[in-house]
């Protein structure tokens, strides 16, 4: 670890300072060190006032997302060794800041709750019991599973201008789910999320700009959910306009 | 329970998007190559293509799958797309954004499928 980089954090105090205001820090690397171990080695060696959210170290709790040079990027899932001489860290775009790097994601929990993302089935067929369980084949599964990769990171938000422009759009993770448990064969539940999908503010804000799969650490495509979702949210409003 | 707005003219204007998107991808390619390349370069004989045949063709039948597919479809995709680009750039208002778009791609389709129709009946 003989060689250092500097890296500017985007810090942000309210209590002492009201505008975001940008920090440097000389950290040393080699080639494994990541974003989120910078970060680490800044709160535990160079200024423990650093605020970040991080948790599991191998991008599947999805805490850590940062912009890195503006990018959205899991801070350890992203390396050190892949940036030159400029390494600027910031909060997460499109979201409210609560301090430094920590932003509040209230806004997009309530879109994940407005597609009602799990199992729905009230049928009388469906599993009671311990000993009761559904069946799904390969091939069930297969139709949705790249949809099911999704760890809620919020990085497909920080990506979308639509989002960035109106915060009441769905965004892509939250159409992403209501994909993948519609087109779940143990679901029944498809009808309760139609309506909030066939919204101006569901499927409808996105103008296909697809840097929301660009991004995604998962490889979920949410672009191609959310292009799915507009075949279903069109059949959705032809059915209901029809049915009066 | 929320209740639900649900967009009832985007279905429409998607689906008109998303054949002009078919259209724009299969036959505007085909049309530029027969009448940008193979014409011009003289691989089809210019005798093809003289104003009676043509005349023919382009207000018959064939005519009238041209308009859609290679004109009237395709300004629906392109006019979607210009809307959209409208939003990302913060430029116009939705409501209105809409009205030139879709009315722009409307008026296009109907003069050139309107043309072969006159002919046609």
């Amino acid at each position: 670890m003989s060689q250092t980089k500097s890296i500017r954090v985007q810090r942000y105090l309210p209590e002492q300072e009201p505008e975001p205001f940008w920090q440097n820090y000389e950290v040393p690397f080699d080639e494994s060190t990541s974003i989120l171990d910078a970060l680490n080695y800044i709160k535990d060696e160079l200024d423990n006032t650093l605020s970040y959210r991080w948790s599991c170290r191998m991008a599947i709790c999805g805490s850590c997302g940062v912009m890195v040079n503006g990018i959205p990027k899991l801070g350890c899932k992203t390396f050190l060794r892949e940036y030159g001489t400029r390494v600027d860290i910031s909060a997460l775009a499109h979201f409210p800041v609560e301090r430094d790097l920590v932003v509040d994601m209230d806004i997009f929990m309530e879109h994940l709750e407005a597609v009602k993302p799990y199992i729905i089935d009230k049928s009388k067929g469906r599993p009671t019991g311990e000993s009761d369980t559904y069946r799904q084949t390969p091939a069930q599964m297969a139709r949705y599973h790249q949809f099911s990769n999704c760890i809620n990171c919020g990085l497909c938000y920080a990506a979308c201008p639509q989002f960035g422009l109106n915060n009441q759009f769905l965004g892509p993770a939250a159409i992403t789910l209501a994909q993948r448990y519609n087109l779940d064969n143990r679901d029944k539940g498809k009808r309760e999320r139609m309506a909030a999908l066939s919204e101006h503010d569901g499927v409808w804000s996105c103008t296909f700009v697809g840097f929301c799969s660009t991004v995604c650490p998962k490889h979920v495509d949410p672009a191609a959910a959310v292009n799915q979702g507009k075949i279903e949210a069109a059949k959705y409003t032809l059915i209901n306009l029809l049915n009066g | 329970m929320m209740k639900h707005h649900i967009a009832k003219d985007e279905p429409l204007w998607w689906a008109l998007f998303s054949a002009g998107g078919i259209c724009f991808a299969m036959l505007v390619p085909a049309a530029i190559l027969v009448f940008g390349l193979l014409m011009p370069m003289g691989i089809i004989p210019a005798s093809a293509f003289d104003y009676e045949s043509l005349r023919g063709l382009g207000l018959g039948w064939p005519g009238l799958i041209f308009a859609g597919g290679v004109i009237a479809l395709p300004a629906f995709h392109a006019l979607h797309r210009i809307r959209h680009s409208c939003a990302d750039l913060m430029l116009g208002k939705e409501s209105v954004n809409k009205v030139w778009a879709y009315g722009l791609a409307s008026l296009m389709s109907l003069m050139a499928v309107g043309v072969v129709l006159v002919n046609l009946f």
